[in-house]
């Protein structure tokens, strides 16, 4: 604290340059340096470093040894700072031409499990629909499903596939109804943060990307369904799916986010100059 | 502007007459004063760069073709060794030092750190430690007789370092080398903790410290830390060579993974300490080009506190090669994995800080931009390497020499090259040239991504690092002939950053007090500033103190 | 914040808070222990690894005592210095020096404590760092903190030379108490030593 405001003096006391430490430095390295040497190099660093040590104790005590450094010239010191011209913009949320959008409404998550189950419900109608026109049983597509886990299934012939197993249409529901949920809570959270083209990205992008996905890895998830598989019929089960989850998801009632408050505001922490501007401080 | 001619720059009793250049060395020898030892860390850990820089050439060179005989194995032994210690200790943490030196005092208001004549000794101990180590290839008598530098590799396992193994004095250099630099280092640590702790201007609560200093403060803590187990451990292998102990000495029940742990736990929380100034560079250097606010200031705080401790807690990952039980690799394979979060919160946070500002592109920001995408890649193969499987399938193999020179280039050395770009008008009160910038970055980031993506290929087909040459026809040759071609494409860009310091430095355009509209403290005086940094200490309200001066109509501490 | 910035605006007065300049030897001080104790940290983590896995004897159990009077020195010196400050604070630089003479004596009978225990297992037991892991990990750890304790001895004995010499006054508690900090700190290391080593012994 005392070193501050004696700017009237022309002066300010800062720490005298000294050579001491460089010297006490020089000497621990002689000292060590002399075991991968020679003694005498050890013993003239221990000499060395005993009286820099003395040397850097004169320079700190009683007193650390200051010199007045005097102050610059007004001209040569650095210009005050002015206030800019430049005009501040602030970035607003949703404000125009900026990408910014944070979801300030979104959907329930709710709606997302029930869209998911309506888009299950279409999506077995679908399927089950293709299976009878196809092959004339609505069980094939369920018994494909249930080879994913069921060895068994995945060596049957289309006779069995046809007929109607207990077993495989409860593993199938199982996995079907699992999987749809998942994707049913994904629309209903990540729909909304997609700024635009709902439907579009909802209904047909998204169950391509999927269905994509899965024709890269279905040869080593189910090869009995990658073998017997229809693209076509396939990929319209899925934008089936796709629309009805997106159409649910998309007419459920939004409800606020606290993504415009700030983030102490969110935790709960009660202090003062959250969220606006203080005018004077 | 006033302020242009450099023989003014330590003291207007000096401005008339040219100054004997024996009177200027003694002045640099004597100094206390934290920006002329700032200035000697960086200086000397460029001269080290450059040195450890041709040695890697040197060896990139006998690499690029299979069996070729430009260096013999006990050459290339040297030189790897000496390469990897020197751009660790004797590059990366001076670099650290010196800006952390330099800065910090600037930035939180003070006239220097809070003890000088320990500063001076911090920075002779790293020096004379580092020509120590180089003394080894004049004073040391290797197996064959003539001076040998170190060859144990830069983590000198046990019992490779054992007297019987490592035959005359090279290793002992290494030790002591590092050993004696490691002093000097812990020493500025703790000035650097202290300065933090105790000097801030009036106003600068912890809260509006920069992020700069938050993170070097974080770093230093971490060093203390950190630093002296590797200082005990050198010892501990002191005692063995020359008192006969037996710490790593297998033959007497010692053990040498004990080594590793010791030195890992040092070694792993190292690649934090030289890559946090990084993240500290960039968060300094983003918010000005892109003019707005660092975003999610807190946050980054806390991820920085968090990256410090987790750092702590991941150095096994570098010993699942040695069969440790599954319990402890599936722990620090976690943690390992763990901290990538703390760190993607950062890179998330530039990004917003970036997102819908009016960016300037300017050199600084070409670095610190081309660090956030090279760094993605370099976090993105450090958590493949942190899973247990691939690392035993990868471990020891060139896909990770390309990942961690990912890291230590892509992360650290681009941010190194913003900082100089940015504080140099500040340091010397001259611009660095723009146009010769630009040809620097474009040629080094070319030659870097030559160079190193392609070197996780020959990792993955199995090339083993450390080797000094290898047999035709395994699939390497065109790799590695890329590699070095990539080499030579980065030392055109070295050679225009040495041509525009040498060129800025005589003739560099004036730079004035503030040439970037900064928004910290060292902006508010004169480039180069004066001895005692500030006419009167500063008062800050904000974590902006030039943002609210300049714009009074709408000043930062109105929002935080 | 919110009451102090209607007075300043910006919360000046929160300027340095509670670490202002002025205790700056106090951090560096603590920071320096820091480092220390990760230092001691890593002989006690080798002693405690290598802890009967020495291949030839003599084994701690066997050779060691447990070592009361260098103890009894070292945590007695610790209250006399805290005496010795307390003396400084009132003024008092007899009892000052009294106290702080009783310190350094108590901390020279410590190392002849050491010295004559290291004499015992050298010449007597044949026990050197050389002989086997339990030797190479204690005469480190134990060295180590003796170095640390001669170390202190030089500074105590300084600051005493001082105090004789009249140079020492009331002003100097500061200073005087951040030795003090180092003193207690190589106190505790012992502690921690006297755990795993001698106690282990046992």
């Amino acid at each position: 604290m005392s070193a501050r405001r004696d700017d009237d003096r022309g002066s300010i006391r800062m720490p005298a340059p000294t050579a001491w430490p460089m010297l006490l430095a020089a000497g621990i390295c002689l000292g060590f340096g002399g075991l991968v040497t020679n003694a005498i190099v050890t013993a003239t660093g221990a000499v060395l470093a005993v009286i820099a040590a003395w040397g850097w104790i004169r320079e700190v005590l009683p007193v650390q040894h200051l010199e007045e450094v005097a102050l610059r010239p007004a001209a040569l010191r650095a210009k005050d700072v002015r206030p800019s011209t430049a005009r501040v913009d602030h970035l607003e949320v949703g404000q125009d031409g900026h990408r910014m959008r944070l979801p300030i409404e979104i959907h329930p998550w709710t709606a997302g499990l029930t869209g998911g189950l309506i888009g299950a419900g279409v999506m077995a109608l679908v399927a089950a629909a293709i299976g009878v026109a196809g092959y004339g049983s609505p069980w094939y597509p369920i018994n494909l499903l249930a080879a994913t886990v069921m060895p068994s299934l995945s060596q049957a012939g289309t006779k069995e596939l046809s007929a109607f197993d207990p077993t495989a249409f409860g593993i199938a529901s199982v996995i079907h109804l699992l999987a749809s949920l998942l994707v049913g809570a994904l629309y209903g959270l990540i729909l909304p943060l997609v700024p635009r083209r709902h439907a579009l990205i909802g209904g047909l992008v998204a169950p391509l990307f999927w269905t994509g996905l899965l024709w890269a890895v279905l040869g080593v998830l189910n090869p009995a369904l990658n073998g017997r598989i229809e693209w076509p019929a396939f990929v319209l089960s899925q934008v089936a799916f796709g629309v009805a989850v997106g159409w649910f998801v998309s007419r459920s009632e939004k409800i606020a986010t606290l993504q415009d408050v700030s983030l102490a505001a969110r935790a709960g922490i009660e202090a003062s100059g959250l969220g606006k501007g203080r005018d004077e401080a | 502007m006033a302020v242009l001619d450099r023989s003014l720059e330590s003291s207007p009793a000096e401005s008339s007459a040219r100054v004997p250049v024996g009177s200027i060395l003694h002045d640099w020898v004597v100094t206390a004063d934290h920006k002329k030892l700032g200035l000697m860390y960086i200086a000397s850990g460029l001269v080290f760069f450059l040195v450890a820089g041709v040695m890697a050439s040197m060896m990139r060179i006998q690499l690029a073709l299979p069996q070729n005989d430009f260096l013999g194995p006990n050459t290339f032994n040297r030189l790897m060794t000496m390469h990897g210690t020197t751009m660790v200790f004797f590059v990366g943490m001076p670099m650290f030092f010196g800006f952390a030196n330099y800065v910090v005092p600037l930035q939180i208001g003070a006239r220097d750190l809070a003890f000088p004549r320990l500063n001076a000794f911090g920075f002779w101990m790293f020096l004379f430690g580092g020509v120590l180590l180089y003394f080894s290839a004049l004073g040391s008598e290797g197996l064959y007789g003539a001076g040998s530098t170190p060859d144990v590799g830069w983590f000198a396992y046990a019992p490779l370092t054992s007297r019987t193994f490592s035959r005359g004095n090279a290793t002992d250099y290494w030790i002591l080398g590092i050993l004696l630099s490691s002093v000097g280092s812990t020493a500025t640590a703790i000035n650097l903790v202290t300065t933090v702790a105790t000097m801030r201007c009036p106003g600068m609560t912890l809260g509006r410290m920069p992020l700069f200093v938050w993170i070097l403060w974080v770093d230093a803590i971490l060093v203390l830390f950190v630093l002296s187990p590797l200082t005990a451990a050198q010892v501990m292998l002191l005692f063995d060579r020359f008192l006969g102990a037996h710490f790593f000495d297998t033959q007497a029940g010692g053990s040498a993974v004990l080594w590793q742990h010791f030195f890992w736990f040092f070694g792993h929380p190292e690649v934090y300490v030289l890559i946090l100034p990084a993240f500290a560079i960039a968060s300094e250097v983003i918010p000005v080009f892109s003019r707005k606010p660092l975003f999610g200031y807190p946050i980054m705080v806390a991820a920085t506190i968090c990256i410090g401790m987790i750092s702590m807690s991941v150095w096994v990952h570098h010993m699942f090669v040695v069969g440790l039980e599954p319990g402890a690799n599936t722990f620090f394979a976690a943690s390992t994995m763990a901290i990538a979060v703390p760190t993607g919160i950062k890179i998330f946070n530039w990004l917003g800080t970036m997102w819908g500002g009016r960016i300037r592109f300017r050199v600084p920001m070409l670095w610190c931009t081309a660090f956030l995408l090279e760094f993605v890649l370099a976090g993105l193969t450090g958590v493949i390497l942190a899973t247990v499987p691939i690392d035993w399938q990868l471990s020891d193999s060139y896909f990770v020499v390309a990942h961690f020179h990912f890291v230590l280039i892509g992360g650290l050395l681009f941010n190194i090259f913003a900082a100089i770009y940015y504080w140099f008008p500040k340091a010397t009160g001259r611009m660095l040239d723009e146009g010769l910038g630009r040809k620097h970055f474009f040629w080094f980031v070319l030659g870097f991504n030559l160079t190193f993506l392609p070197m996780h290929v020959p990792g993955l087909l199995g090339m083993p690092r450390r080797i000094y040459t290898y047999m035709p026809g395994r699939g390497w040759d065109a790799w590695n002939l890329v590699v070095t071609i990539g080499v030579a494409v980065q030392a055109i860009g070295i050679l225009y950053f040495l041509w525009n310091v040498i060129s800025s430095l005589r003739d560099g355009e004036p730079a004035g007090d503030d040439p970037w509209d900064g928004w910290t403290l060292e902006w508010a005086t004169t480039s180069p500033p004066p001895e005692y940094n500030f006419e009167e200490i500063p008062t800050v309200r904000s974590r902006r103190p030039l943002w609210d001066l300049k714009h009074p109509e709408d000043p930062d501490w109105r929002w935080e | 914040m919110s009451t102090a910035t209607a007075a300043v605006p910006g919360g000046l007065e929160e300027a340095t808070g509670p670490l202002g300049e002025d205790r700056k030897g106090r951090v560096g001080m603590a920071s320096l222990i820091i480092a220390e104790i990760s230092f001691f940290a890593v002989f006690i983590v080798a002693y405690l690894f290598y802890l009967g896995k020495s291949a030839t004897g003599p084994q701690p159990g066997e050779v060691l005592k447990t070592p009361v009077v260098a103890t009894i020195c070292l945590l007695a010196s610790s209250v006399t210095i805290a005496i010795a400050l307390r003396a400084l604070r009132a003024g008092s630089l007899g009892g000052f020096r009294l106290w702080w003479l009783a310190t350094i004596l108590l901390g020279a009978g410590f190392l002849v404590a050491t010295a004559l225990e290291w004499h015992e297992l050298i010449w007597e037991r044949g026990l050197t760092i050389a002989t086997n892991l339990f030797g190479t990990t204690f005469y480190s750890l134990v060295g180590f903190h003796a170095l640390h304790v001669t170390l202190g001895l030089c500074m105590l004995t300084f600051v005493l030379v001082a105090a004789l010499r009249g140079r020492l006054h009331p002003e100097d508690a500061e200073r005087t108490e951040i030795l003090s900090w180092y003193w207690h700190f190589v106190d505790a290391v012992w502690i921690a030593v006297f755990c795993v080593v001698y106690l282990t012994a046992r």
